[in-house]
């Protein structure tokens, strides 16, 4: 008896199967999606190495919850303060979302540096991942960066003149310095339009830089593969090569020890040669 | 690294793939649990450790603390290690020298050590500059956590001698939180500004310490929006620390 594969019978799941067909005859989502969930990565990888991941979660964490607030925020000096308030004590949830959005700062900027740490300590940034090392130095600075603008937005005592002095310190440095301070004051002093300038640079510039610096950081990683512990069982060849001289010298002794001492007491107490 | 140190990689590496395992599920159940326990962290910590507001912004100021969030103690304490500054460590090698310094080096690292090695213990210099730089950055973070902030309120300066000009400019002193960065007599934070306990000594006239407070050399923040007569009056204090006023 001959089967025919009609497909699915389930017009849900047939209707499904369509999309996703339509969708790969087009795309090849189909392929590059396996091949991308299915590539190989060596075999004994580490926990240490899930701390890029959780680094990107923690930055899509703070996508959703600083969609949500902006659209309570209001980027003005006479209404910031106020709105933060707002949705801090009326808004439902509103402690809640900027609760995560403050802590998740503090959560990323950790995880950030316990990721590069372990780049860092198990020399994960030699060749071939030397740039996959500089894109990420960029998502650290970046990831800093988000952190001084969006102190800013609270538009509280303590932050507005933080942001004075840090903004004071960028404009003290040399030929560029007056320029940067300007760009990042929008003018030179703090002034109405500073605050909607550090909003912008907050919730559009640099995360779109460090979405684009994700990508290309990622196109790296899968691209190169990511790096065995360098505990890996299997030697590399710098450890081969220690072995192989180990061994030369060890057998160079070996015969530099028959050839002087016990080479000749053999011949002596050899007891056949003796004896016949 | 050399061209045959590269070719032996590239053929480890591709070795250690073939016998590996797929991403999926070997890697990602991993990175989910370790994501979302940071996630669930995080919401514990928002649950439990409630964000609060400050006092809103009033830029013609009255007390605050000029204080970075905690991740930028590091270089907060590294600005106060230059404050008594002198002719080797002037300002502008905390503010743009050394930071920049820093991150030169920290872009550029995979190029300085390219040796083949991978192995912790065989890596001397390098975890040698791992230790010194986490323990730097650890050390300076804790610093700056544990420094007072400024002064508390109603504390005063243990000072003499004060006529009623000086006594004004003293508050303007207090009240402007100059204290979150100087220091007159141990009171106040040891920086990032230098003491100014023996400022008098210096001999400013008025005019010129105006001056200074309007348009002074960052990371100082300018005062120009006080008041001309509380100017004044901090002048006077300022000019006369550690002559008239001890
Ligand atoms: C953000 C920290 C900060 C705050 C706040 C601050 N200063 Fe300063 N101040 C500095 C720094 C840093 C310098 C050194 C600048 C330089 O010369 O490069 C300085 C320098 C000075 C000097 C010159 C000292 C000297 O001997 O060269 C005086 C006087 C002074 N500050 C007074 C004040 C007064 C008064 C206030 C409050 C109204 C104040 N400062 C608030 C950081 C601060
Ligand atoms: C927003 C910040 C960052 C994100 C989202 C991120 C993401 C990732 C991810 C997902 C990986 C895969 C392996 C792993 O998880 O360890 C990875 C690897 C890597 N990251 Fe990052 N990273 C960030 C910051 C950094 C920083 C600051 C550096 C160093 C300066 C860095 C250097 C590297 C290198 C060299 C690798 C390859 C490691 C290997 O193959 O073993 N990254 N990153």
């Amino acid at each position: 008896m001959t089967t025919k594969d009609i497909g699915p019978k389930n017009p849900v799941e047939q209707g499904v199967t369509q999309v996703v067909d339509f969708v790969d005859e087009r795309s090849g989502v189909k392929n590059s999606g396996r091949w991308l969930m299915f590539r190989n990565i060596p075999a004994g990888t580490s926990w240490f190495q899930t701390l890029g991941f959780t680094a990107m979660a923690l930055f899509g964490m703070q996508a959703i919850t600083g969609i949500i607030l902006a659209m309570y925020y209001k980027p003005d000096p006479n209404t910031a303060f106020g709105s933060i308030a707002h949705i801090t004590n009326e808004v439902t949830w509103g402690w809640m979302v900027r609760g995560m959005h403050k802590w998740g700062a503090s959560a990323m900027i950790v995880i950030v540096f316990l990721h590069m740490g372990r780049v860092f300590i198990w020399g994960a940034y030699k060749y071939p991942r030397e740039l996959t090392w500089v894109t990420g130095a960029m998502l650290l600075m970046m990831t800093m960066f988000m952190g001084l603008t969006g102190y800013l937005l609270v538009w509280d005592q303590k932050a507005y003149w933080a942001t004075v002095v840090a903004v004071n310190i960028f404009a003290s440095a040399p030929i560029l310095g007056p320029y940067i301070g300007d760009i990042l004051r929008a003018g030179p002093e703090f002034g109405p339009d500073t605050l909607s300038r550090f909003y912008s640079i907050h919730m559009l510039l640099i995360p779109g830089g460090i979405a684009t610096f994700i990508g290309l950081h990622l196109y790296f990683i899968i691209r190169l593969g990511i790096s065995e512990p360098p505990w890996a069982k299997r030697a590399l060849r710098v450890q081969r090569d220690e072995e192989d001289a180990r061994r030369k010298a060890a057998r160079n002794r070996d015969a530099g020890l028959k050839g002087s001492v016990s080479f000749p007491p053999a011949v002596v107490t050899d007891g056949q040669e003796v004896s016949r | 690294m050399k061209k045959a140190d590269k070719v032996a990689y590239d053929k480890d590496y591709a070795a250690s793939k073939k016998n590996g395992k797929p991403f999926f599920p070997y890697a990602i159940y991993k990175d989910t649990i370790i994501a979302g326990l940071a996630i669930l962290v995080v919401i514990v910590l928002a649950i439990t450790v409630r964000v609060e507001m400050g006092e809103p912004v009033n830029p013609a100021s009255t007390d605050f603390l000029p204080r970075p969030d905690w991740y930028f103690y590091f270089a907060f304490e590294l600005l106060k290690i230059f404050a008594n500054q002198n002719a080797l460590t002037p300002v502008i090698m905390a503010t743009f020298m050394v930071p920049n310094i820093l991150i030169i080096l920290l872009v550029i690292w995979p190029f300085i050590d390219r040796g083949p090695e991978r192995r912790i213990w065989k890596r001397p210099f390098a975890m040698g500059t791992a230790v010194l730089v986490i323990s730097g950055l650890c050390y300076l973070t804790f610093l700056g956590a544990s420094t007072p902030e400024g002064i508390a309120k109603g504390e005063t300066l243990p000072l003499t001698g004060l006529d009623a000009a000086a006594s004004a400019g003293e508050a303007v002193y207090l009240a402007n939180g100059c204290s979150s960065c100087h220091m007159i007599k141990g009171v106040g934070a040891p920086g990032p500004g230098p003491e100014l306990t023996n400022e008098g000594a210096k001999g400013w006239d008025n005019a010129k310490m105006v001056q200074w407070m309007k348009v002074p050399v960052a990371p100082m923040p300018s005062f120009a929006s006080l008041p001309p007569e509380d100017l004044e009056n901090l002048s006077t204090f300022l000019n006369g620390l550690g002559t008239k006023y001890k």
